[in-house]
């Protein structure tokens, strides 16, 4: 039975790798000028060419920010849920994001005259400060109360205030500043370049492989913080690792690509469901893909659907992962632990 | 075998400064049960926490095998504790939870060698849990569930086990079953075990040895047979005569 269940796990991952290359392929090929698979292939080799230029310096860097950048929020999401122990926890209903992008727009408004401003690094780490600063919040109203719900609604709550003091920031900035701003809070994949999803990517990388030498201790922190301390795990340097890795994800892709919503709810439930396990070693690598899919579909699905006006990538993610937050909350109702 | 698996002197501890405990001091033998019974906020949870290293301690010492100050990985060799709380990790098998008692042996991530799944079977054998074991964990009844605790805290072969109301939520049958397994268990892996009950008429029959928790300290130490006398009882927990004579007597 055990190792019946062990084996069909190599296999789950090579199809979530498979999909991932469909989907990310298909963003490559899928958009308002046709461009055959051919032509994409020799301007992935470095062909010139206004068809070329498009693949490579909109479509790749737009594909593979969906990809880095779903998987690290899925990611976050899961270490969020995990160390909250808690199913609706997300770095967007925890106001983790809006904490984010209230310092990333702080920034953006004051540094406007300054190159610094583009700066990749630059914002990672203004939008990391947010983070942590909103997760320090949720951490002190989750001292006070051990309800879930009670949270939940603490850390939606944080979210209004920072997206209030965001817009209070916007009102009063120079139009010329905000231009970009606007696109930007409202959550897209499209402002990036190849160099920002390069910069992700290697954070991501490191951030995923800190995640997975902690698997181990997430694994019997599961069991409860007293039970997982009776086992020898160091329960003070676990909640801190989880917290800066979870922030420093959803920071990431702050910084990059605004706050998008629910992807980091829904796609641990996703995975949960297509594995079967909460064996973090499992997980972890399962969100990852899951997230990436998710996102690369949903931005695919902002790009197109009503092509040439763009959607907003919160707006798809919402329509797709909200009804599936409901339908775990009513799963867990009737099973009463929630 | 006589030797000494817990040694506590003179232990004091709370939360804080402020002492909720003082001055404690017992000893439990390898094989040996020892039951701590005492009113409700007399102090035996945090007196298990104490002596588990979980508080800091103000005064006295604690040894626990040979060791008395171990770190956190040699300690959850020597010592397992099971404390009340209740969670439900979902998706998660009775035998996943048992392995994770393997924690302190295991590899990086994990990984368990071929001892360590010797100790899971023979841990899975002794609890009675073969059957449930590939269930959820949260799918399975509160006394199957403690058993499955328990042969997690037995995975950590240690020497001592300590288990703060491990029955209480469960039916007279269960709470039977329970003592079943853990009693020829500790006596054949001669493991000391320290725990604390509200049950009495369970206590005396289980315990080898009875420790009577009140104020933060010990009101009286005995076998069970010395202990179970009315008028301890009643005065441990404040009964009066009549009261107990009515309802108990």
């Amino acid at each position: 039975m055990k190792n019946k269940k062990n084996a069909k796990y190599p296999l789950l991952f090579l199809l979530l790798a498979l999909s991932v290359i469909a989907v990310f392929w298909a963003n490559l090929f899928i958009g308002s000028v046709n461009i055959s698979p051919r032509r994409i292939l020799s301007a992935l080799g470095g062909a010139d060419g206004t068809q070329a230029d498009i693949i490579r310096k909109i479509r790749l860097p737009r594909a593979a920010a969906a990809l880095f950048l779903g998987g690290a929020l899925s990611v976050s999401g899961y270490l969020l849920q995990t160390f909250f122990n808690n199913p609706i926890a997300g770095p967007f209903v925890l106001g983790v994001s809006s904490g984010a992008k209230l310092t990333v727009a702080a920034m953006l408004i004051i540094f406007s005259g300054y190159s610094i401003s583009s700066s990749s690094g630059f914002m990672i780490l203004a939008a990391f400060a947010g983070s942590m600063l909103a997760l320090g919040f949720v951490l002190i109203i989750s001292r006070k109360t051990n309800n879930m719900s009670m949270l939940v609604v603490c850390g939606i709550m944080i979210g209004y205030i920072c997206s209030a003091a965001t817009d209070f920031l916007v009102t009063f900035a120079d139009d010329s500043d905000i231009a970009d701003l606007h696109d930007w809070s409202q959550g897209t994949f499209s402002g990036t370049n190849t160099h920002n999803v390069l910069t992700a990517a290697v954070i991501i990388f490191i951030g995923m492989i800190g995640t997975l030498l902690i698997s181990k201790p997430m694994h019997a922190y599961m069991l409860g913080s007293d039970n997982a301390r009776s086992l020898g795990v160091n329960i003070k340097l676990l909640k801190a690792e989880i917290v800066i890795l979870s922030g420093l994800f959803s920071a990431c892709v702050t910084a990059f690509a605004g706050p998008v919503s629910f992807v980091g709810i829904a796609v641990p439930h996703i995975s949960r469901t297509i594995f079967r396990t909460s064996k973090p070693i499992v997980m972890i690598p399962a969100c990852f893909l899951c997230g990436s899919i998710f996102c690369m579909l949903c931005d695919m699905a902002a790009r197109t659907a009503f092509s040439p006006t763009e959607l907003s990538i919160s707006t798809v993610t919402s329509v797709f992962g909200a009804p599936i937050v409901i339908a775990v909350m009513i799963r867990r109702r009737k099973e009463g632990s929630l | 075998m006589i030797n000494t698996a817990v040694s506590c002197r003179d232990l004091s501890a709370g939360y804080g400064k402020k002492a909720v405990i003082k001055n404690i001091s017992l000893d439990v033998r390898g094989g040996e049960i020892l039951t701590l019974i005492g009113p409700n906020g007399a102090g035996k949870s945090t007196l298990l926490k104490a002596i588990a290293g979980y508080l800091e301690r103000l005064d006295g010492s604690v040894k626990i095998g040979q060791m008395e100050n171990a770190d956190a990985r040699e300690l959850a060799k020597l010592l397992s504790v099971t404390l009340t709380d209740r969670v439900r990790p979902e998706l998660m098998t009775c035998r996943e939870v048992i392995e994770l008692g393997r924690y302190p042996y295991s590899g990086m991530f994990g990984r368990l060698s071929d001892s360590d799944i010797a100790a899971v079977e023979s841990a899975i054998d002794d609890t009675k849990t073969r059957e449930i074991s590939d269930c959820f964990f949260s799918k399975v009844s509160d006394g199957q569930r403690q058993l499955v605790m328990l042969a997690k805290a037995v995975c950590q072969q240690p020497q001592v086990l300590i288990l703060d109301e491990p029955t209480s939520y469960l039916d007279i049958k269960h709470k039977i079953d329970f003592f079943e397994v853990l009693r020829p268990l500790v006596r054949q892996r001669q493991t000391a075990v320290i725990i604390s009950m509200h049950e009495l008429e369970l206590a005396r029959t289980v315990s080898d040895m009875i420790v009577c928790i009140k104020d933060g300290s010990v009101a009286d130490t005995g076998t069970p047979d010395e202990i179970f006398d009315p008028d301890k009882i009643m005065r441990l927990y404040d009964i009066p005569k009549e009261l107990y004579d009515k309802y108990i007597g």
